[in-house]
């Protein structure tokens, strides 16, 4: 019975580091925290909402033929740097990148602004990344690609959209393959869908229209121009921690990472607890 | 109370050790119910209740471990072996004289009594059955699809093949069975020149509608991958072809989608010319 | 003092009506051993307790239907939807009552504990053969409450009617209407009709709150009854015997530190269900047939089934013209055999080791190679079918092709469990044969020789010690011995002086001859000597109990202190 203060006060210690590991970033408030968008594309205002004045990623809506003398060289200089190399100088495809002729200024800009191009290695799916270019230049290289030919979806004007529609067309279509909760899940031949907690409405109603990758395409005869703003709302709402009420969120992983804490945290705590109280002191 | 005589000079820091655990119990009690009253939140709740828990957790262990004898006992235990005079006196107990056991005839008819009602008590276990509706086997087998039966979609809206996108897949459902379990089907435009199996239900203008329910388990096979006009299960990973047939081409599914068979109407509309080509969804021991 | 004199006003009441006191002295001073390894069961039992407390709470506000509802409430994306009033009423409990989600999510951590509680107990008694003789029906008791935890588990993550249980729950009718010939009875039965059915969330209902709760309250009565009447098994050491208990007092030691356990498993279940999210049912939305979210698990404990039905292959085939669905073998069969072996497996190894006798000292691990191994060799199975039902999982975070972890995760189903099984076999052999050192001290040789004496042909599994002799009698040494005396309230009492230990009994009695029998009892033929008495020992039981009570009066003291404090700083704010 001569056990020491430290040794107890030092467990405590350990116990506490270890439910506040478990505990993660814990929303403490669950207001507003406000969602870090990146400068590139339309602001998100606190509500979720996407500000009807902020038209999408700089561009505009009808973006390619009102593009301007200088702003075109500089695309057209920015394409034959970062992007000819694969896709070849007119944009016609070469053996290690698609053509771009016809893809639609949706597209380059959704890759673009996600910084999924330019890839500076192959990769069979390149990751949501940082853009490199600023959005002025992603302008000027979607007016550039245009030029090589037209067609294909328009980048979107995301507008302020019904959150419950948002939720319920998102169960419905989009939560089979990126999971209801938004962090995606695996495909097949170790693709993914990927989270979509970095997307701007923007770009989340530009993947509904061009459908990258594996993702089916959704045109206007399925979703209309108002769903796809609920949808990009919804996801505004997914994203950060707003919608983790209950804590640490444990990445929304489902059932088993709850179980992993289940066993990691609670139960190994319990055992600890049981070994400790079973020990005599001082021993 | 407690000056009568000195505690060990070993206890004081452990008591006091206690009493300072239930002491933060205390207020982790009150703060859980400030918290409470100043209209909840979550993490603060738990956190406030978890520290008056463990106070007093924390105190009860510092007591148990320092100020309370651990081991140094011994209880005798007794043999499980009874006595023969108790075996004896039981067993008498149990068979003598007055003993029903005793009567042959009359637990004979009890036990047939009893027998009768216990069978007659699983009678009412049938109510767990819908009784206005078909036997299982029927059920299990067929779906409200039928010849005539319009494509809708979610929202009850009329499909035509116009409106089945490229690339894109479509969930359908039998007019006026929205939310029935075994109805969802999938409509998907596909190249019919890339067909190694023609699709079971048959095409019109490159669009074929299956079941969207895993063979497996049930499970919508919601996963459409476009390109290499694939689906894919998310419970369990079966992978269907639907330019073979939807055959099963990984996971643990054995038996392709039902196809729905379709045709145009008078209107343009996609219809049922009738149900699946084989019960939608899970296998069963009847499936022909 | 006043407490004191109230308690024992109280006690004298209750004694002249039911006459308590000898039952009361009796409990009192039962006698617990000591080994952490023995509290597994009770964070199973106070698991349980939390889930009817939060449970009972939850009751109240959730609704049990799936009739149409319109949620108007905090949750903006469901205000003003359409969902079946379980779903409804869930949300509602986890953004419009207070407290409510800490309730909601405790109540869910709780179940995860409870589960693995039991698990661990079941392994702590599987490994060290605690199902022996006489505790079988202990066993099958724990086993069938395993069983119904499952299940309680599974209805309770079923009835909020959202998408992911719903998904859940259609798998498990698809695996029940797979069996052979009764199985789309016995879907219709349960459910009431065709996936899914207005009737499955009232059923699971009362099963999850009524049925299940109320046989797993009575079976955990039996279960503690027969282990009071049995007492609790201990490991062999010094003193102890088949004969005896050694260890801590119930009063006060045991009652202090289970209390301290229970307080513990509260904290825990409380600071995981305010602090980490689970379940989050507003995210994953209310079940439609036709959609599903990815990636798609059940709980933990339900998780094994689900890998295995992953790591199946397509094994689909006729019975005259009949059809086996594919999730039967692994799904029905699998499960079946899981828990048929469970159920049988005291009688398993009762044959095996061709030992009918009565234990109350424990196995250790090592003692038993076969068991060990044999346990290492299912739990590492269990665990490739964990981290199967995960599989997704793993390929999102790895980013690396599902079936590929399928594949290799098939390969270790197979490969795995014998080896490692082998390896625990061959290391518990070793560890036998040098006596008391620990794994840290083997060898490589060590554990080859252990495999070569197997090789030579001594018997696989190696006869447990308990065999012809009673196991671990105390060997009298010449230390060995009884010491009786008569105190200074002339009752009687006895310990027993070994060469290490000195074991106070833990009653007194009124005679020396009711006191040499309980004693030859517990040690046989030691010899019994009738000695002066010992000095006063620092933890005989009224010391204990006025140590204990000193610390109470501390304790309350404090509280006062701190209340009266209280008191004035209030005082002196409202003048």
């Amino acid at each position: 019975m001569t056990g020491t203060e430290a040794g107890p006060a030092r467990r405590i210690g350990v116990i506490l580091a270890v439910l506040g590991l478990a505990a993660g970033p814990v929303p403490l408030s669950a207001s507003a925290a406000p969602t870090p968008v990146p400068p590139d594309t339309s602001a998100a205002v606190p509500g979720g909402l996407v500000s009807p004045a902020t038209p999408g990623a700089g561009p505009g809506s009808s973006a390619p033929p009102s593009a301007t003398d200088p702003a075109r060289s500089r695309g057209a200089d920015l394409f034959l740097r970062s992007c000819a190399s694969c896709h070849g100088p007119r944009g016609e495809g070469t053996q290690r990148g698609p053509s771009l002729v016809g893809v639609g200024p949706a597209s380059v800009d959704f890759q673009l602004s996600t910084g999924r191009m330019p890839l500076d290695q192959e990769a069979a799916q390149p990751p949501h990344r940082r853009p490199a270019f600023s959005a002025a230049d992603i302008q000027a290289i979607v007016g550039h690609v245009g030029s090589f030919g037209g067609g294909g979806p328009q980048i979107p004007t995301v507008g302020p959209g019904d959150l419950r529609e948002g939720r319920e067309l998102f169960l419905a279509h989009c939560a089979a393959c990126h999971s209801a909760a938004g962090v995606g899940a695996t495909l097949t031949n170790g693709l993914v869908a990927p989270s979509l907690d970095r997307s701007t409405p923007v770009q989340v109603a530009e993947a509904i229209r061009v459908g990258p990758g594996l993702m089916p395409a959704f045109p206007e005869s399925i979703l209309s121009p108002a769903q796809v703003d609920a949808v990009a709302s919804y996801v505004q709402h997914l994203r950060g921690d707003r919608l983790d009420r209950g804590g640490a969120s444990l990445g929304r992983l489902g059932p088993m990472t709850e179980g992993l804490v289940a066993w990691v945290v609670g139960l190994a705590l319990l055992v600890g607890v049981a070994r400790w109280l079973g020990s005599r002191a001082g021993r | 109370m407690t000056g009568r005589d000195a505690p060990d000079r070993r206890e004081r820091p452990a008591s006091a050790i206690a009493a300072a655990a239930f002491g933060v119990s205390v207020l982790g009690a009150a703060g859980f119910a400030a918290v409470y009253a100043a209209g909840g939140q979550t993490q603060l709740e738990g956190l406030t209740l978890a520290v008056a828990f463990a106070g007093i957790a924390f105190g009860l262990s510092v007591w148990a471990r320092r100020l309370l004898p651990t081991g140094g006992y011994v209880e005798e235990h007794e043999p499980f072996d009874s006595r023969p005079t108790d075996l004896r006196l039981a067993a008498e107990a149990l068979t003598g004289p007055e003993s029903p056991v005793r009567r042959r005839g009359l637990l004979t008819m009890l036990a047939l009594a009893l027998g009768a009602l216990g069978g007659a008590a699983l009678f009412p276990l049938r109510s767990l059955l819908p009784f206005d509706r078909v036997r299982p086997v029927h059920a299990l087998r067929t779906t409200p699809w039928a010849a005539g039966v319009r494509l809708v979609r979610a929202d009850g809206t009329p499909v035509r093949p116009a409106d089945v996108p490229d690339g894109s897949v479509l969930t359908v459902f039998p007019e006026g069975h929205r939310d029935r379990g075994d109805v969802p089907a999938f409509a998907v435009r596909l190249d019919p020149a890339r067909f190694t199996v023609p699709p079971s239900g048959g095409e019109v203008a490159g669009v074929v509608v299956h079941s969207l329910l895993c063979t497996h388990a049930g499970c919508p096979v919601a996963l459409y991958l476009q390109g290499t006009a694939r689906v894919l299960c998310p419970c369990h990973q079966s992978t269907f072809d639907l330019l073979a047939g939807a055959r099963p081409i990984a996971g643990p599914a054995s038996r392709a989608l039902p196809g729905l068979p379709i045709t145009v109407d008078a209107d343009g509309y996609l219809v049922a010319t009738g149900d699946f080509t084989a019960p939608p969804g899970a296998g069963f021991w009847s499936l022909k | 003092m006043i407490t004191r004199w109230l308690l024992r006003r109280l006690a004298r009441s209750v004694d002249d009506r039911l006459r308590t006191a000898p039952v009361v002295r009796r409990v009192l001073a039962a006698v617990f051993p000591d080994h952490w390894s023995f509290m597994l069961g009770e964070i199973a039992l106070y698991s349980f307790v939390v889930l009817v407390l939060t449970g009972v709470f939850l009751t109240l506000f959730f609704a049990p239907s799936t009739a149409d509802t319109v949620y108007t409430g905090a949750y903006a994306p469901l205000d003003g939807a359409r969902t079946s009033a379980a779903y409804a009423s869930t949300v509602r409990l986890s953004f419009d009552i207070r407290a409510g989600l800490l309730m909601r999510q405790s109540h869910h951590w709780a179940a995860l504990l409870f589960v693995g509680a039991i698990v661990l107990h079941l392994l702590r008694i599987f490994f060290t053969g605690a199902f022996r003789r006489p505790r079988e029906m202990n066993w099958l008791i724990g086993v069938t409450m395993l069983a119904l935890a499952l299940f309680n588990g599974f209805t309770g993550y079923s009835i909020p009617d959202d998408l992911l249980s719903g998904t859940g729950l259609r798998i498990l009718y698809s695996v029940t209407q797979s069996i052979p010939l009764v199985g789309e009875w016995l879907v219709f039965l349960a459910a009431g009709g065709e996936f899914p059915t207005d009737e499955m969330v009232p059923r699971m209902f009362v099963s999850h709150v009524l049925l299940v709760p109320a046989v797993l309250a009575a079976l955990i009565a039996i279960h503690l009854g027969i282990l009071i009447r049995q007492k609790h098994s201990q490991f062999p050491g010094p003193g102890r015997t088949e004969n005896n208990v050694v260890g801590s007092l119930f009063w006060p030691s045991y009652t202090v530190r289970t209390l301290a356990l229970f307080a513990w498993v509260l904290a825990v279940t409380f600071a995981l269900g305010g602090l980490a999210q689970i379940n989050p049912v507003w995210i994953y939305g209310p079940f439609d047939p036709a959609q599903a979210t990815s990636p798609a698990q059940p709980d933990w404990y339900v998780a094994w089934g689900d890998g295995a039905l992953r790591l199946f292959p397509a094994v689909e085939f006729r019975i005259f013209g009949q059809l086996v669905p594919s999730p039967f073998l692994p799904g029905v069969v699998f499960g079946g055999l899981t828990f048929a072996g469970l159920y049988l497996w005291p009688f398993l190894d009762r044959r095996h080791g061709r030992d009918r006798l009565a234990h109350q000292l424990l196995d250790p691990p090592r003692a038993h190679p076969a068991r060990l191994g044999f346990g290492v060799a299912v739990l590492a199975l269990f665990a490739v079918l964990l981290a199967a039902a995960a599989d997704d999982v793993i390929a999102t975070i790895l980013r690396v092709p599902v079936l590929d972890v399928l594949a290799i995760l098939r390969v270790l189903a197979l490969a795995l469990p014998v080896p490692a099984g082998v390896t625990a076999y061959l290391v518990a052999r070793a560890l036998r044969a040098n006596g008391g050192r620990g794994v840290g001290d083997l060898t490589r040789a060590d554990v080859r020789s252990a495999g070569r004496l197997v090789c030579v042909g001594s018997p696989v599994g190696g006869a447990p010690t308990g065999i012809g002799t009673p196991e671990g009698t105390a060997e009298p040494v010449d230390a060995d011995r009884v010491e009786l005396w008569r105190d200074r309230t002339g009752l009687w009492r006895w310990r027993y002086r070994g060469a290490s230990v000195s074991l106070t009994a833990n009653r007194a009695y009124p005679s020396r001859a009711e006191a040499e029998r309980a004693a030859r009892t517990a040690y046989g033929d030691l010899s019994v000597w009738e000695v002066a008495p010992p000095g006063g020992r620092p933890g005989a039981p009224a010391a204990v109990a006025a140590r204990a009570g000193r610390a109470a009066g501390r304790v309350g003291g404090y509280l006062a202190l701190a209340a009266v404090a209280f008191w004035r700083a209030r005082r002196d704010r409202r003048r």
